[in-house]
């Protein structure tokens, strides 16, 4: 997974490289509620949702290893799981790395973006995903 | 009230020769063989199948259905609503009855998934979960690793939800995998998604089930008719606060459908439970009060839901094993109430089966189920 940030997100403003990498939500101050990714409205008050930056850091909540013929032109196997974000109360669902090093739950993780994959026209794009490792 | 007065399904598995439209004549035809009814009595078609625009790019296929049996000038209705498809429909039909808008409707539930390069299904193409490499599997087995890690199910608790499931199969002519299989068998099959292996995913498969309900005055004097007690249709919050140990909208459809019925968990003697992988089933037992919060797992083990156990789940072969075409699925799980409630499930039956539990649920979002359905049938 090279960093090459000239290819397209696969999902438009989900994470920002402003600054330190960090995931985009939507924050309704109404309803004081945190949302990924940001929805058009606030589903509670239906009033209009601040974009919020999320970090980059959480804590893996459930993992697995998929191994059969991967969609989208994701490695073989890939791993992906849940994420407990540090920054608001969100359990977001996420791709991991898909290196060998091992992985548990309960383990800190902190986000990376590379180009993964292809998106949905079949072109390389950048995928957001959650590692347990520096390097 | 309203009243099962006819239920019939094809075999399930690979029909390479059939379209969605020839396998739903056959269903149909059997339904109102069953029912002994002439077509002309049916006032309306509602026609569940989920993949057909996907895979053949055809559309609104129960006017095909009702055009190709001569079921002319009724509304139909064709209804999607991912794995619950079929039971939506059923769920739909038992309302327009109770409504007085007709008398007889007829469901169904048709799909044909055994094309080359099926590939894996997700919950919607355009999803971000789906960009992000989601695909069904990994959201059941995320859950499984959850559920092992808080409550310490085993990988050997998981296989036995299959060997049990095959156990069953072997019974039923209908299902599409009837060869036993052992424990070592099923946790040395390919892995899947961790820790699920192929075995505990049920397979895709080509297949129809229908059935034809009537108002209770109607169906008064038919002996074989069985008694819709409750239907609950549900869908969730999806707030991204889901715990992966349960499905949220599970526990809720199952209540409301108790609450309705006027039943409890003990009152049950048979359920046809979603058990689309070995994990499914386990989490299940929870939600519809089998055992305890953490113990499905321990439940597998027990035998107690068993042909011959304390509350037989899925005698029937369950999607694991008598196959998981779709839309169909939702009302070939009637079915297997129906023929049961009526004693006539054979080497299968369940001993004084009187009131019988079909749960269903379709999609994933957010950790938890976008559709959730739970019939309770009883005999009179």
């Amino acid at each position: 997974m090279t960093v090459m940030l000239d290819f397209p997100p696969v999902y438009p403003g989900i994470f920002s490289t402003q600054g330190e990498l960090h995931l985009v939500g939507g924050y309704c101050p109404c309803c004081d509620s945190y949302q990924f990714p940001a929805p058009e409205i606030c589903a509670n008050c239906f009033g209009a949702v601040e974009q919020v930056n999320l970090g980059g850091t959480g804590t893996l909540y459930s993992l697995t290893t998929i191994r059969t013929k991967p969609p989208l032109g994701l490695p073989t196997p890939y791993r992906v799981g849940y994420v407990d974000l540090d920054s608001a109360p969100l359990r977001i669902f996420t791709l991991l790395d898909s290196e060998t090093s091992p992985l548990s739950i309960g383990q800190n993780v902190h986000l990376k973006v590379a180009q993964v994959g292809l998106n949905s026209e079949g072109k390389p794009c950048l995928r957001p995903y959650f590692t347990g490792t520096d390097s | 009230m309203v009243s099962i007065i006819g239920a019939a399904m094809t075999p399930f598995g690979r029909h390479l020769d059939r379209t969605i439209v020839s396998l739903a004549i056959e269903a149909t035809r059997l339904a109102l063989q069953d029912a002994s009814l002439a077509k002309e009595r049916i006032g309306a078609c509602y026609f569940a199948n989920t993949l057909g625009p996907l895979i053949f790019g055809d559309t609104t296929l129960g006017q095909n259905l009702t055009a190709a049996t001569g079921l002319y000038r009724i509304p139909v209705i064709n209804v999607e609503n991912a794995c619950a498809s079929g039971s939506t429909a059923f769920h739909l039909a038992r309302n327009a009855i109770l409504a007085g808008d007709c008398e007889v409707a007829l469901v169904v539930g048709a799909e044909k998934m055994c094309v080359p390069d099926f590939g894996l299904i997700n919950s919607g193409a355009t999803e971000l979960d789906t960009q992000l490499g989601m695909v069904v599997p990994a959201g059941f087995a995320l859950k499984a690793q959850r559920h092992m890690y808080e409550y310490g199910t085993t990988a050997q608790q998981l296989a036995q939800v299959t060997v049990k499931s095959r156990r069953h199969a072997a019974l039923n002519p209908l299902a599409q995998f009837r060869q036993l299989e052992s424990m070592e068998q099923v946790l040395a099959s390919p892995l899947i998604a961790d820790p699920l292996t192929r075995s505990q995913c049920c397979p895709i498969a080509d297949g129809a089930a229908a059935l034809i309900l009537a108002s209770d005055d109607f169906a008064a004097r038919m002996k074989r008719a069985v008694k819709v007690k409750a239907s609950v249709l549900a869908s969730g919050i999806y707030d991204g606060r889901c715990d992966l140990t349960h499905w949220e909208t599970d526990y809720e459809t199952v209540r409301l459908a108790y609450e309705r019925a006027g039943i409890g968990p003990q009152d049950l003697d048979l359920v046809e439970c979603h058990d689309a992988f070995t994990i499914s089933e386990i989490l299940h037992y929870e939600a519809l009060g089998l055992c305890d919060r953490g113990e499905g797992g321990q439940l597998a083990e027990s035998g107690a839901t068993e042909l011959g156990g304390r509350i037989p789940v899925n005698v029937s072969g369950g999607l694991l094993s008598r196959g998981h075409p779709i839309a169909a699925t939702g009302l070939a799980q009637i079915v297997e109430l129906v023929t049961q409630l009526r004693h006539e499930a054979q080497d299968r039956q369940v001993e004084g089966c009187r009131i019988a539990l079909a749960h269903c649920m379709g999609g994933d979002k957010a950790g938890d189920t976008k559709a959730c359905t739970v019939s309770v049938l009883a005999k009179n």
